[in-house]
């Protein structure tokens, strides 16, 4: 009875683990892996972009003015090829863009995300 | 390689608007307009790059007067034997990857002012083409390592594939700041802190508390308002360090346009400069926010799983308060090539700083204490550099050791022992205000920091001095 109950509390526990873990909000890399690295990876066709692909000033002139018209037609493939601008939310799109001037090539910890 | 070039530059002109006449001003915006190497700074530059050439700072090696057994020669990291990652020759450049393929190390270069090329003692224009100018000098460069289509390695900007943002990046020129000295000077040793202990990323964002210097709130110095020098010539020796680039103008707290020789208004306190250096009270600890390397014992290699990486067993402390020992400003150095000598503690110096009591010329300072275990060869006794960038993915040390005696000095399958070795860091840094500073009970009581018998008294003096004004012994 007593190790039932163990079990009982043990899987409550995991559940709950597994709820908090999906509820956690996804940072600005797990973001950029998910949606931009998909066609943006090493030897994409679409040409490889990390952040430290471009300088801060770049990175603001792109999202301000070009993400837009540059993706207004493309679908994400991992995403049941439904319109990338459709799939980011403005909440993810605010978290990728503090990420990828975060590490900019010209910040201090210029980076690929992995 | 070039069908790759192609494909980003296409990337980034899709993914950037065409804006001309809102590019950012930089200092050198009217000077040229594309960057192509370190030749567009050659062609104003000429003389600046020469006299960089000839600075330690190139180099890696100058004339050692303060190093009593320095024989007149030079010598820097390029060519002696150190406790940490023990030798320059056999790690220079190059990509060490771990198991999972993940880059380990990319050689001792990466914190050479150079694009990859061996400093060379003689001036040349391969050599003055090496320099990479903006690796101090442009604010927001970073570079990376890069295998040539001759299958070297060369290092060069990140953004190598994005002209208008190398461009910008490239006029961004001034005078190097905190930023970019700390990027080498406190990442080396293999992490952040690790060497010496005084000099920290965290200067440059904590409070006057933390370094009355840096800080912002504090003097708001940059590291070049006490160092620097002219001709790319530094002032300030540490104590550990061969080379010293500037020995007419030295460099010290006592130094009339900082605070004089009698800074504090209470006579008692203005009593010890002449016989304890300011670091000693001013100082209370080091390495306040990230733990320093205190024994790197190189005989016992360690496994760190998380990065599938191999290193010597490393101890470190944090809040470390320093050893205190007589300096006048010259140092014995444990020279390659040499049998080493055992002190009295049995242990190799590494770097012992001189003087004594009965030296007019030797105050009291604070000092990181390093230990280390090395190998010597057996026989001549002479210290063996270790090839650590193979160790670092293979943890095979004996070929390591081997391989790095091979290489500093031709002797191939080395027999070798282990030496425990020591080594004395002068800590100048991380100074706090006034308030902060060492009371007089911190040295003058029985649980006083001081060891005054190391340091050549029977006891506490300020004891012997109230005993003999009063009468008695």
């Amino acid at each position: 009875m007593k190790s039932l109950l163990w079990i009982g509390v043990v899987g409550c526990l995991v559940l709950v683990g597994v709820a908090m873990a999906a509820d956690k909000p996804a940072d600005g890399r797990e973001l950029y892996k998910e949606y931009c690295k998909s066609c943006h990876g090493p030897n994409s066709p679409h040409g490889e972009v990390t952040p430290m692909s471009l300088i801060v000033e770049q990175w603001e002139r792109f999202f301000a003015e070009k993400l837009e018209p540059s993706h207004r037609s493309v679908l994400d493939p991992k995403h049941d090829n439904r319109p990338v601008l459709e799939v980011i939310t403005p909440e993810m799109l605010k978290k990728i863009k503090e990420f990828a001037i975060e590490h900019a090539a010209d910040s201090e910890h210029p980076m690929t995300c992995g | 390689m070039v069908p790759r070039l192609h494909l980003f530059a296409v990337a980034v002109a899709l993914l950037l608007p065409s804006l001309p006449g809102q590019a950012r001003e930089y200092t050198h915006q009217k000077y040229f307009e594309h960057y192509e190497g370190t030749a567009t700074c050659l062609q104003c530059h000429a003389e600046e790059a020469r006299s960089f050439f000839h600075s330690q700072h190139y180099q890696w090696r100058s004339a050692t007067a303060k190093i009593v057994n320095g024989g007149g020669k030079e010598f820097g990291k390029i060519n002696v034997i150190n406790d940490f990652c023990t030798a320059v020759g056999p790690s220079w450049i190059g990509l060490t990857n771990n198991s999972r393929g993940e880059a380990i190390s990319k050689g001792c270069s990466k914190c050479h002012a150079g694009l990859g090329r061996l400093p060379e003692p003689g001036e040349s224009p391969e050599q003055l083409a090496n320099i990479d100018c903006l690796m101090c000098h442009a604010a927001g460069y970073n570079r990376d390592l890069y295998q040539r289509t001759d299958g070297g390695w060369e290092w060069r900007p990140v953004l190598w594939k994005n002209p208008e943002g190398l461009d910008s990046v490239a006029k961004r020129i001034g005078r190097p700041t905190t930023t970019s000295c700390l990027r080498c000077h406190a990442g080396s040793g293999g992490g952040p802190n690790f060497k010496r202990g005084d000099l920290e990323y965290a200067v440059t964002e904590r409070d006057r508390t933390f370094d009355v210097h840096l800080a912002k709130d504090g003097a708001g110095l940059d590291c070049l308002d006490c160092h620097g020098g002219s001709d790319h010539k530094v002032r300030g020796r540490g104590a550990d360090l061969f080379g010293d680039e500037m020995p007419d103008r030295p460099l010290g707290c006592d130094d009339a346009a900082c605070h004089g020789s009698a800074p504090h208004t209470v006579e008692a306190l203005n009593l010890h400069t002449a016989r304890v250096a300011c670091q000693s009270c001013h100082i209370p600890t080091f390495a306040k926010a990230d733990p320093t390397d205190m024994v790197r014992d190189w005989s016992t290699p360690a496994y760190h799983q998380e990065q599938d990486k191999w290193s010597a067993t490393i101890t470190m402390a944090k809040d470390v308060v320093p050893v205190y020992a007589w300096y006048n400003g010259t140092t014995r150095a444990q020279l390659p090539g040499v049998a080493v000598t055992r002190g009295r503690d049995g242990r190799v110096g590494m770097m012992l700083p001189q003087g004594d009591r009965s030296d007019p010329r030797a105050k009291i300072y604070p000092f990181k204490r390093h230990l280390a275990k090395m190998p010597v060869l057996v026989g001549k006794n002479w210290l063996l550099p270790i090839a650590v960038e193979e160790f670092f993915a293979s943890g095979q040390l004996d070929a390591a050791v081997k391989k790095g005696a091979e290489e500093f000095y031709g002797v191939k399958d080395a027999a070798y022992e282990w030496v425990e070795t020591v080594r004395y860091m002068g800590i100048s840094h991380e100074v706090v205000p006034a308030r902060g500073a060492l009371g007089c009970l911190d040295c003058h009581s029985p649980k006083g920091r001081l060891d005054w018998q190391a340091l050549g008294y029977r006891g506490d003096p300020l004891v012997a001095a109230m005993r003999a004004a009063h009468g008695k012994r």
